[in-house]
Formats: C-alpha cells, structure tokens, sequence
C-alpha cells in the first residue's frame, strides 16, 4: 500500500529521505511554491510524532501517523465532525436546512486538505505536473458544486455560486488582505509587482467580454421578436472554447515561458518548518486521500445542491443570496485566511496571486468547463448571467484593475473593495427572485421589454 | 461681541509669531480660494474716529469687499426685493443665482479664518463639511419641497461639472500656458479619489440595474429603496475612512506645496477676522445662503417655462455652474501656475465629497423625514457618470499632463450638456407623486 519505508525515515529525521526527496523534485525550479500552496501552508500545524512512535506495531504506527498529518494537520480540524453528522443528518432524516449548514462546514476542512494533499502529490510529480494539479484542483470544491448542480438541472445555482466565488475572491479575499495588510504596516511602503496584476486583469476582462456578448445578443434581439435560445447557447459554446484556449495559454505563461513573474518571494529564515522542502507523506497514500476526500465532497456538495432551496425557504433569505455570498464564503475561507496571513507581513504579491489566480481559474476555467460539460449532457447551460449579475461582474472587475494597476497598497484600497461587497451583498440581500418552476428554462428574469 | 483686539493687533503685525504655531492645514481648497482675495486697504478706514465703529467696518471691508466676486453682492438684496414685490419669477431665480456665488466664495473664506483657531484637524473636517454648503443647502431645499428630481439632477450635475468642467478648464489652460515646461503631479491623490469614486458609482448602478432587470416598477420599488439606504451607509463609512485617510494617517500626500514667493499677501498665515465675528458671519451668511436656495428651489419650475430650458438642463449644467464658480476660478489660476497638485485636489476633492457626503447624505435625510428618495439617478445620467468618472481615471492615471487632456475632458463636458440641453423630460417624481408648489 503505502511506501512504509518513507515515513518511518522521517519519523527519525534522518537525512537520507531528504536526500532521496531533492532528488525526485525536479532540481530546474525546485517545487513550485506558487502563492496557493504558501498561503495554505499557514493553516497547518506541525504534526507531534512523539505521541504515535510509542505505538508497537510499525504499520499501525505509520498508518496513524499518515491519518496524523493529513486529518489533524491543520487548523480547520475542528470543523471536520460536520462531515459524519452531516451524513448522519441526511440519513435520519433531520431538517434539510440543518444538512444544509452542516455541509457547509464540513465543506471548509475539506477543501483545504484537498489542497494540501495536491501540494504533497506535486513533490513528486515536478514542478509542471505539480503546477497543473494545483491549478485545476485549487478551486474543487466550487467546481464540484457546479457540477452536482448542473447535473440536477439548478442551472441558477450553478451560475450564481461561480460568479459569486469570483466576486468574493476579488472584492472580499483582496480586500480585507489589503485593509489588514495596509492598517498593520502603516508606516511602511507596500509594494507589489504590478505585471502579475496586469495578466489577470486582461484575462478577467476577455472573461468579462464573453459574458456580456450573449447579453447584449438577447437585449439586442428583444425587439424583433425573434427566439434567439440557440443562438445564444451557440455563442456560449464558442466562447467557452475560446475561453479554455485563453486558460491554456495563461497555463503555459505561468508555468513555463514566464516563471519569475509568478514565483513566490523566497524567504530565509522566516516561518515555521513547512518551508524545507519535503513531502510528509507518500505518493501513493496522498493519492488515496485525494481521491476519498474528494468524493466526500462530492457527497456533501450533492447535499448542498439538493437542499439549497429549503434552507432558502426556511431562513427566508433569497437563494440568490445564498448562492453568490454564503457558498463561496465557505469555500473559500481556508485561501481567504492564507492571503490575510501573508498581507500582515506585506507579502503582497502572495495575497495577490492566491486572491487573483483563483478568481481567474474560476472565470476561465471552471465556467467554461461548466458551459462544455452542460454542452455534452444536452443541458442548456449559456454563459448569459442576467443583467444585474454581469452588471456587478464588470464593475467589480473595473473596480480591481483599476485598484491594482499602480503597484502599491494602503488600506483605503482594501475599505474600498470590502466596502464594495458589502454593496453587493446588499443588493442581493434584497433581491428576492423567484424560484424558477420550470427546470429547462434557464432565463430567470421576467424582463418587462 | 467680536474680538475687537485681533484686527488691531494684526495691522501692526504683532501677532505673526504666535500663529505660525497653529499648523492650520492649507489644504487646496483654501489656497484656491485664496486666490480670490484680495488684500483690504484699511488705510480709508482708519480715518474713521471712534474705534468700535472703525473695527467694525474694517471687519466689514474684510468680509463683504473681500473679493473680487463682491461686484455680484447687490444680486443678493434685489433677489429679496424682487420676491417680495413679486417681479417675475425668473428674475427671481436669475437673481437668486447671481447672488450664490459670491456668498459661495465667503462662506469658504469665513471657513477658513475659522479653521485657523480650531487647529488642523477640525479645520480639515469644516472644510470638509461646509465646502459644497450650497450643494448641501440647495438639495436639502428641493428635497424638503418634494422635487426629488432636482435634487438628483443637480448633485449629478455638481459631480459632473467638478471632473469635467473644472478639471478640463484647468489642465486646459494650465497646458497652453506651460507649453514648454512639464506638468506633474502626484498620482497617488488622483488614485484614491477615483477609487472612490468608482465605489460611488457602483452604489449608483447597483439600484439601476437592480430596476432593470426586475420584474415591474411597483415589485421593485421598496428593494431598491432598501438597497438605497444601505448602500448610503456604505458610502459614508468610505467618506469616514477617506477623512481619516486624508487627515491623520496619509496627510503628506495631501498637503498643498508650500509657495514663498506667492502673489498676495494672503498667504501669510494669520486670520484677518477674529474667531467670535467669523462664526456669526458664517452663520448669517449660511441664512441668506438658505434664503437664496429656497428661492431657486421655488421659482425653477417658471424659470425653465418662460426661457424654454428643460428643468433638467438647469439643474445639471446651470446650477453647478455658478455653486462652482469660486472654486473654478481658484482651480485654473493655480493651473496657469503649474501647482496641479492643487487643481486636482480642488476638482478631484468636491467631487469626491459630493458623491460620497452630501448624496449619501440626502438619502439618510429623506429616509429621515420619510422621502423615497433612492440611488436610482436613471439610465442616461448614471451612464454620463460612468463615463465621465472613467475617462477622469484614465486621464489621470500616469501623473503628467497636457492641454489635450484638458480639451477632452472640456468636450466632454459639452456633449453632455447638449445632451440634456435637447432632453426635454416632464418632471417624473417617481413613486412620491407630490408636485411642489
């Protein structure tokens, strides 16, 4: 099963594992260390390996070890008995709204360890393959939920939880990253390169582009009369593969052509142990996890998506709201953490690239996957998100690029953006739509022409 | 009454030493208006005998003679004739108008020698507070008399004519005037006023779309009004924050340059009127001020009938105009100087304050006294405010400028107003269906 020689190595601390393990990573760029993972790293604590070694048998001992690392590794752990009573919740029969809630919270742990198992995976891997994995699971939970969502047919679950996740990773995660980072170093200068900015303001913008197109496409149609249902569902669908196109190429930018604009700052003696440069647990026991870990999410998004409109009904909040602030909260919060951590130590240019990179992987990744999978299970999914929303998406991303644009910080550009969310929130706060009826009809707003 | 001392002791200029101590903050709306004034020659006035009178017409001649825009003056007591003997209305409103801008001009002068006693930092927020007093004034006015409409229009059109107008005069002239030499600035100002901005004009859109996109305009009425209130909540903790921003933490990137060698004598530092006589003026100046604004308020309607002007083209182009004028003038003379750093901070600042104090404040105020008055400024003017608001943070963004920009933002300006100027629009009041008198 698992490489029992390797933990038992680095139970001892001895320095042949360490050796072995440079080795195998990729010694051209060493492991990636992008934003995501560093950030990340601060949720962890380091695991006390004493208590276990006192344990008899060595495979018992090193499998408790791995459970260890990977279960009682971070600080988010206590969040982790939602996860059986959500499942408990669901099978008894409680109030919906409850496994509502509960799988929320059992959400957060999850996508956490979910990232961390893919940092440990990527060790092994090198530093390209590495850097893929994180780029397509840094964000699995939103894409799972999207994707339970699309396949029960809540199109307008699915549209509002991406386009929220990528309003809370530009407005909120930026903006208090800012605002705490500007208040605690006041009399400091803030600085940040400014070109990793740039880029994914440029690829938010074509994002921006491709959603407004079909939009303005049915405003501009109204008048004639005319349906223009498929046409618009052809645009999407062509837009969509534009959109995977212009990921690809950022993909290839960031991994490969431009590396140093997107490297983390390296720092000598500065945090905790999570810096030395070693996985702490095997390749293949961090695959099993990764994979059971995310079909727990996949089960606790399923409750998610299947409950979402009793909780609306019964807390009497919209599930516009729902979808756009509270889901995207919970998923995001172990990053949002991370990327306030680093802003503290006017380590901007990581809470930029953790709060940038996963809006952009969100907006050209996970969306047009979304519009491509609806595509080949015949669902009618466009990238037309009503007016108000697209509305929201393009100031808020004018807002951001312009925020950004000149390199460095203080706090009044962090009150601006957390204040321009709570704005957001307001107004979906009031937004009360109504649910829609019929399930194929993905159109919620009743335009009055 | 006043502290008759002062005016002695500073003509003979005792008093020099002990104000340089009270570091008063010379921020660009004081040193623009400053240039406006113009040294009073008490040399006639100390021909009067008896003291009490001669001091009391020296703080007179401070007060009223003060300033190049005191030829407007006599506007002031024939508004009030022409009111009372019931002249036409129009010349009412023409009148009234007229007689603004001077009282505009002293009510930022009288702000000014205040702030000199209260300190930096009240006097910082004063002028803050009482800089746009006749924007404030002049909206609480139509709100009170139920035109919510021109209310709106002529806040949308303060903010329009401070970026446009203002700006594209002085980087204009500033330009033609310093063709060979380089114009800077400092660009970290510019960057927070546009943020702001930018928030202000997410608060506006957000209402709009939100009726939009909605269902029917009776469903969407009372969210929109809801999301109004809150989002004017937001908008004054964002102008809190900037205060703070502004006056305590990152002062240094405000500060008006210190000139030495400056044209009138005004630039030294002490007040040339006592605290005592600066407050009452400031008082009584504000009640003519009000007086004047309820008659605009009043006599709007029969203005725009008799010259065939739509209300709106007044209230957006005409009444920014002259509530501006002081602030104007002060803003090209420190461009045709070089000193954009004020310009800006003249422009960027009331504009600034107007979207996110004085709008913010109305909503509260109408919420108050139970007006829907909501955030929804319409599709046409919230699309003139977004365009304007980006183009001024595209220009404004790189630090240097030229008349080019000044020309732009100048025809910018104009295409706006001919576009309200072929508007004609009947008053819609929205949900609250009361015509004022």
């Amino acid at each position: 099963m698992e490489s029992a020689g390797e933990l038992s190595y680095m139970e001892n601390g001895e320095s042949n594992k360490r050796l072995m393990g440079k080795e195998t990573c990729n010694n051209n760029g060493g492991v990636i260390r992008t934003a995501h993972n560093r950030s990340n790293s601060f949720m962890r604590k380091k695991s006390d390996p004493i208590l276990v070694s006192t344990i008899r048998f060595q495979m018992l001992r090193q499998f408790l070890t791995n459970l260890q690392q990977v279960i009682f590794g971070t600080k988010l752990a206590v969040l982790f008995p939602a996860i059986p009573l959500a499942i408990a919740a669901d099978y008894y029969k409680f109030g919906r709204p409850w496994i509502f809630a509960l799988s929320l919270l059992g959400l957060t742990p999850l996508a956490e360890r979910v990232s961390f198992l893919t940092e440990q995976i990527a060790y092994y891997t090198g530093p390209t393959v590495g850097g893929l994995l994180n780029a397509t699971c840094g964000n699995a939970t939103e894409l799972i939920i999207a994707l339970f969502a699309l396949y029960q047919n809540k199109i307008h679950v699915l549209k509002y939880s991406l386009m929220g996740s990528v309003l809370s990773n530009l407005l909120l995660v930026l903006g208090t990253s800012l605002l705490c980072g500007g208040l605690a170093n006041l009399k400091k200068e803030q600085r940040y390169d400014r070109k990793q900015a740039d880029v994914n303001s440029g690829l938010l913008l074509l994002g921006l582009l491709c959603h407004m197109l079909p939009l303005m496409f049915r405003y501009a149609a109204q008048p004639s009369g005319i349906s223009i249902a498929e046409s618009t569902l052809e645009l999407s669908r062509a837009s969509s593969v534009v959109m995977l196109v212009a990921y690809i190429g950022y993909i290839i930018f960031q991994l490969k052509t431009h590396r140093q604009i997107f490297d983390a700052q390296g720092d000598g003696g500065e945090d905790e142990d999570e810096d030395e440069e070693k996985a702490v647990i095997g390749f293949w026991s961090g695959f099993s996890w990764l994979v059971g870990m995310t079909l727990i999410i996949a089960l606790l998004s399923e409750y998610v998506v299947g409950t979402v409109e009793a909780a609306s009904e019964t807390w009497g909040i919209s599930i516009s709201f729902i979808s756009i602030i509270l889901i995207p909260i919970v998923g995001n919060a172990a990053e949002h953490a991370g990327a306030i951590i680093f802003a503290f130590k006017n380590k901007l240019d990581i809470s930029l690239g953790v709060a940038l990179g996963s809006a952009t992987q969100i907006s050209m990744f996970a969306v047009p996957l979304c519009v491509v999978v609806g595509w080949i299970m015949r669902i009618p999914m466009d990238l037309d998100f009503s007016l108000l929303e697209t509305g929201c998406l393009a100031l808020t991303i004018l807002v951001v690029a312009f925020t950004l644009q000149d390199g460095t910080s203080h706090y009044m550009k962090g009150v601006v953006l957390c204040l321009c969310y709570i704005a957001i929130s307001a107004c979906f706060f009031v937004h009360k739509i109504p649910a829609p009826l019929d399930q194929t009809n993905v159109n919620l707003e009743l335009n009055s022409a | 009454m006043a502290s008759l001392q002062e005016p002695w002791l500073l003509e003979t200029g005792n008093l020099k030493g002990c104000s340089k101590e009270i570091r008063h903050g010379r921020t660009a709306h004081n040193m623009s208006s400053s240039s406006l004034r113009k040294k009073s020659d008490l040399t006639l006035v100390s021909k009067v005998r008896f003291v009490m009178l001669r001091q009391f017409l020296t703080n007179l001649q401070e007060v009223i003679l003060g300033t190049k825009l005191s030829v407007l003056f006599p506007a002031v007591p024939l508004a009030i004739v022409a009111q009372c003997y019931g002249f036409g209305r129009p010349w009412v409103f023409a009148l009234s108008l007229l007689g603004l801008t001077p009282l505009a001009e002293r009510i930022s002068f009288l702000t000014e020698q205040i702030a000199y006693y209260t300190g930096p930092t009240v006097g910082g927020l004063l002028n803050a507070t009482c800089g746009n007093a006749t924007e404030l004034i002049i909206a609480i006015f139509a709100l009170s008399q139920h035109k919510i409409d021109v209310v709106k229009y002529s806040l949308l059109g303060s903010v329009l004519s401070n970026l446009l107008l203002v700006l594209g005069t002085s980087l204009f002239c500033g330009g033609i005037a310093n063709l060979r030499r380089e114009q800077k600035y400092d660009r970290r100002q510019a960057d927070v006023n546009s943020l702001l901005l930018l928030l202000a004009l997410l608060c506006h859109s957000l209402p709009l779309l939100f009726r939009m996109s909605g269902a029917s305009a009776a469903l969407t009425a009372d969210p929109t009004l809801q999301l109004s209130r809150a989002s004017s909540i937001v908008m004054l903790i964002a102008y809190v924050s900037y205060l703070v921003f502004q006056l305590f933490t990152h002062r240094q990137l405000f500060e008006a340059q210190e000139e030495s060698e400056d044209d009138d004598g005004v630039s030294e530092e002490e007040p040339v009127i006592g605290f005592w006589s600066g407050f009452i003026w400031l008082v009584g100046m504000t009640a003519v001020i009000a007086l004047l604004s309820e008659y605009v308020v009043g006599t709007i309607e029969d203005a725009s009938n008799s010259w065939g002007i739509s209300v709106s083209f007044i209230s957006i182009i005409l009444l920014p105009i002259v509530g501006n004028a002081a602030e104007h003038a002060g803003a090209i003379i420190f461009a045709f100087k070089n000193k954009l750093d004020i310009s800006l901070g003249v422009a960027l600042g009331s504009a600034t304050q107007i979207s996110m104090f004085v709008v913010p404040l109305c909503i509260v105020v109408a919420w108050i006294m139970g007006i829907k008055m909501d955030l929804n400024f319409n599709l046409l003017e919230t699309g003139s405010l977004a365009l304007s608001i980006i183009a001024v943070a595209f220009t404004l963004q790189d630090g240097t400028s030229h008349y080019l920009k000044g020309l732009v933002l100048l025809l910018l300006y104009i295409v706006i107003g001919a576009c309200f100027f072929v508007l004609k629009t009947p008053l819609s009041n929205g949900i609250d269906t009361v015509i004022g008198a």
